[in-house]
């Protein structure tokens, strides 16, 4: 009932906010990218992958599409799902190198691979180097109708994170990110949830990137990749609380309304809140705001029952 | 070309031999270790241009003044993360790296600075071959530095502590050794020797706030060729990329660019295809 | 008949000779006990088993099938359950999810999550945890996390259940309710492979025992003739000094 009421409220908004304050809705817009990016973090995150580099499948699907439209002539909405469709295909291929890496290794090795990429797609003519490349607009000069775009690939990531939460892949995961090898002796087949999990992770994030690219009608390595669109992706659900829905949802509005007020003060320093915010969230509240509230409501309930409530469904990374 | 793989080397041992150290003894990937190295860069650029230091005179204050900054960061946060999950001190350290490269951004500004020391452009002849005379001053001061620190960890008696606690924490405590304290100092080593090589670099080259991460991912791809915690294999894997990106910058054309990436295909080709390194 | 057959399973860790030449026969309905020193191989015979680690040489057939190269979740899909030495609850879930987990990958799979629960509701009231369902499983003692990876285990509809030391540290009343739940199991048409050191409980339980050392097996058959046999005792000498293998520890 209240998702209803907000879904119908976030749809309303670009309507009003169009004709009031279209500088809201621009940072709206961008508060929707983040959310998405960040939900799809997070869900390559329940399986206990940690990548420090969703910004590769960003920048892959906006260079995929940004190049299919202009050298290729596809239309704009198919050049979109083929940047996403891209995403996924290289990190299935990706998923399945990367499968022994543990943890760290397996971050390190996700850095590697986004650096890698940048550095090719600024070395290429092909992609317009470090010049970067123009692209074509997607609705053009229609912010209400964009925002409503982003707006609906949220709600399928959304659709999504919860239909995962929901089903047995819920438990699958789980049992992944806490022991492999126990998981894989219960009957879970490690190898093809893995793979799922970072393919799906990295289609919404190929599809936002493209989305990116169109709409901001311009892309160069720099920004594709850039750090600054992994942090964001990772220190919003751990903000906001893991392995949930609302979690990363919560981190992302809060993070990059934040972040707008310092962009004016600090410049292109502003991405230093995102670490003090992540070492501040890993070292005093590791399950991030939804494990306060949580925490909190258990507190409450132990005060009615007398007995400690679960907190579960979020934890420690 | 092997000439210049070689001289650089020297450097990028320096440069990751601190990281090497915290993951050996300590066992923690430190993602913010360039940016100690970015930070003695600063420090080396600020003393050359307000009071005229040569970078390498500055090598001592810039030791110890990283030293005193990695162990405050150790007390402060490390430390407290040391009996967690082992991603949540790398997401730590991660957001230590993130804090101090835009705090540097947010101080510095982006653009990059250079000591420009007297004789930078000065070259020498080593046989038939010309190199840059900083070049080879580094080269030899890093080298020095490096095995130096081989002798400290072989002979010394808190060398033996921080082998010891590297071996088995347990064991180590029971036999005496204040593990704790000695991770304050390790890590405390590990960000000098990090500062140290900046100061090199800002003797050499420029320094901006964005090396940090440069240099922490070549430090990666360094300890990941010599095997984690293999200490010894570091000068060998650094020859190893030093002398791959001189390859690629003379052979390859617009060789410049490509090399950048070279450090990334290592680690990506150790990590697939022999995660436990190449030196073990 | 036969359930699980070992033949000449050999592994190797670098230099050190973990199992060498292992062949083993575990007849369908028994209770089958595995027991040597330290070191002898048990824990890697297990992980040869469930599919953890691949055999240098070898087979493993489980009802007539080669599972040699089958991965692990192939295992438990074909029948073979296990419990761990080292207590290995999944974080993050209560008790009921993580018996869930069993019901919902193992060898049986349930049409939807509701019955899953169901079945795991069932085995959690079996193995004497139910009233811990909905409890975060961090902070539970010993025994209950003992119970939470034998339930777990069941709940995958095991053929043949492997339990790996799950009496040590148990109390003596806890051991005998341990050994009722076992022959409980047993009784419900579930073949049992078992590793311990509680030599009251294995004779108690097995119906025939091997004992292994240094990787091979050095004697096989009831436990009163292993418990005389000389080269079992010879191999426990260091820890019981008095000619024979005494049950009571």
């Amino acid at each position: 009932m209240a998702g209803a009421a907000l879904l119908a409220a976030a749809a309303a908004l670009p309507f009003w906010l169009n004709r009031t304050q279209p500088y809201f809705l621009q940072l709206a817009l961008n508060v929707l990218i983040v959310a998405v990016l960040a939900l799809s973090w997070d869900l390559l995150a329940r399986t206990g992958q940690l990548s420090l580099a969703h910004a590769a499948f960003f920048g892959l699907g906006a260079y995929t599409s940004a190049l299919l439209t202009t050298r290729a002539g596809v239309p704009v909405v198919a050049g979109i799902v083929l940047g996403g469709l891209m995403a996924t295909a290289v990190a299935a291929a990706l998923g399945v190198l990367t499968l022994r890496l543990r943890g760290i290794y397996f971050a390190i090795a996700t850095l590697a691979f986004s650096e890698t990429l940048r550095v090719i797609t600024k070395q290429l003519r092909f992609t317009g180097g470090s010049a970067g490349l123009v692209t074509p607009p997607l609705l053009p000069a229609n912010l209400p109708a964009q925002y409503l775009v982003i707006l609906g690939i949220l709600l399928l990531a959304a659709l999504t994170s919860e239909l995962v939460n929901r089903s047995r892949w819920h438990f699958a995961f789980t049992a992944i990110r806490t022991n492999e090898e126990v998981a894989a002796v219960m009957g879970i087949d490690v190898v093809r949830f893995k793979v799922l999990a970072f393919a799906i992770s990295a289609f919404f994030a190929g599809l936002t990137g493209a989305f990116y690219a169109h709409v901001f009608l311009f892309i160069n390595p720099f920004e594709a990749y850039s750090l600054a669109i992994s942090v964001g992706a990772l220190v919003a659900p751990i903000f906001g609380g893991l392995y949930t829905t609302i979690g990363p949802l919560l981190g992302a509005v809060a993070l990059r309304i934040g972040e707008e007020t310092l962009r004016a003060a600090l410049g292109s320093g502003f991405l230093i809140i995102y670490g003090l915010i992540l070492a501040a969230v890993i070292l005093y509240m590791p399950r991030g705001l939804l494990g306060l509230w949580t925490a909190a409501a258990a507190r409450r309930h132990a005060g009615e029952r007398g007995v400690t409530a679960p907190v579960s469904g979020n934890g420690q990374a | 070309m092997a000439i210049f793989g070689v001289l650089r080397s020297g450097l990028y041992s320096l440069a990751s031999v601190g990281l090497a150290l915290s993951v050996g003894v300590i066992g923690v990937v430190n993602f913010a270790h360039g940016e100690f190295l970015m930070l003695g860069a600063y420090l080396g650029y600020w003393l050359f241009a307000s009071y005229g230091i040569d970078p390498l005179a500055a090598i001592p204050i810039g030791a110890v003044a990283l030293f005193l900054l990695g162990g405050a960061v150790h007390r402060l946060g490390i430390q407290r993360v040391l009996r967690s999950p082992e991603l949540n001190q790398m997401l730590l350290t991660f957001g230590i790296s993130i804090f101090l490269q835009n705090l540097a951004i947010i101080l510095w500004g982006g653009d990059p600075r250079t000591a420009a020391v007297g004789y930078k452009a000065q070259s020498v002849a080593l046989g038939p071959f010309t190199v840059g005379f900083p070049q080879l001053v580094v080269f030899a001061v890093a080298m020095t530095l490096t095995l130096s620190l081989y002798a400290i960890l072989g002979g010394s008696r808190i060398g033996k502590a921080m082998r010891a606690v590297a071996q088995n924490r347990v064991g180590a405590s029971l036999i005496g050794i204040e593990v704790d304290r000695i991770y304050l100092l390790t890590f405390g080593l590990s960000t000098a020797l990090a500062g140290m090589a900046g100061l090199m670099i800002a003797l050499q080259l420029s320094t901006s706030p964005f090396i940090g991460l440069l240099y922490t991912l070549k430090a990666f791809a360094i300890i990941v060729m010599a095997g984690l915690g293999n200490i010894t294999g570091v000068i060998y894997a650094s020859l190893v990329l030093g002398l791959s990106e001189a390859f690629v910058e003379f052979y390859v054309p617009q060789g410049g660019g490509w090399a950048e990436g070279v450090f990334f295909v290592l680690i990506l080709v150790v990590l697939l295809v022999r995660p436990r390194g190449l030196f073990r | 008949m036969s359930l699980l057959v070992l033949e000449d399973l050999m592994k190797a860790f670098g230099g050190l000779q973990a199992v060498g030449g292992l062949s083993l026969n575990v007849h369908a309905g028994e209770i089958f006990a595995m027991i040597g020193p330290n070191g002898a191989g048990k824990s890697t015979t297990f992980n040869l088993i469930s599919g953890l680690f691949a055999p240098d040489h070898g087979r493993i057939v489980f009802d007539g099938k080669d599972i040699t190269g089958a991965k692990p979740h192939e295992r438990a899909h074909s029948g073979i359950g296990r419990t761990f030495q080292l207590m290995q609850p999944f974080h993050d879930m209560s008790v009921l999810e993580n018996v869930m987990v069993g019901e919902l990958f193992g060898h049986v799979v349930p049409k939807t999550l509701e019955a899953a629960r169901r079945d795991a509701e069932s085995v959690c009231a079996l193995t004497g945890i139910d009233h811990l369902a909905d409890r975060d499983v961090t902070g539970l003692g010993v025994a209950d996390l003992k119970r939470l990876e034998v339930a777990r285990a069941l709940a995958t509809h095991p053929r043949l259940l492997l339990l790996d030391e799950v009496m040590a540290g148990l109390t003596p009343t806890e051991a005998r309710q341990a050994v009722a739940s076992i022959r409980r199991v047993r009784d419900s048409g579930v073949t049992v492979l078992l590793i311990d050191h509680v030599m009251g409980s294995v004779r108690d339980l097995a119906d025939r025992v091997a004992v292994l050392n240094f990787g091979k097996k050095i004697a096989e058959g009831s436990f009163e003739e292993v418990a005389h046999d000389p080269g079992v005792i010879e191999a426990y000498l260091g820890e019981e000094a008095d000619g024979e293998i005494k049950p009571g520890g």
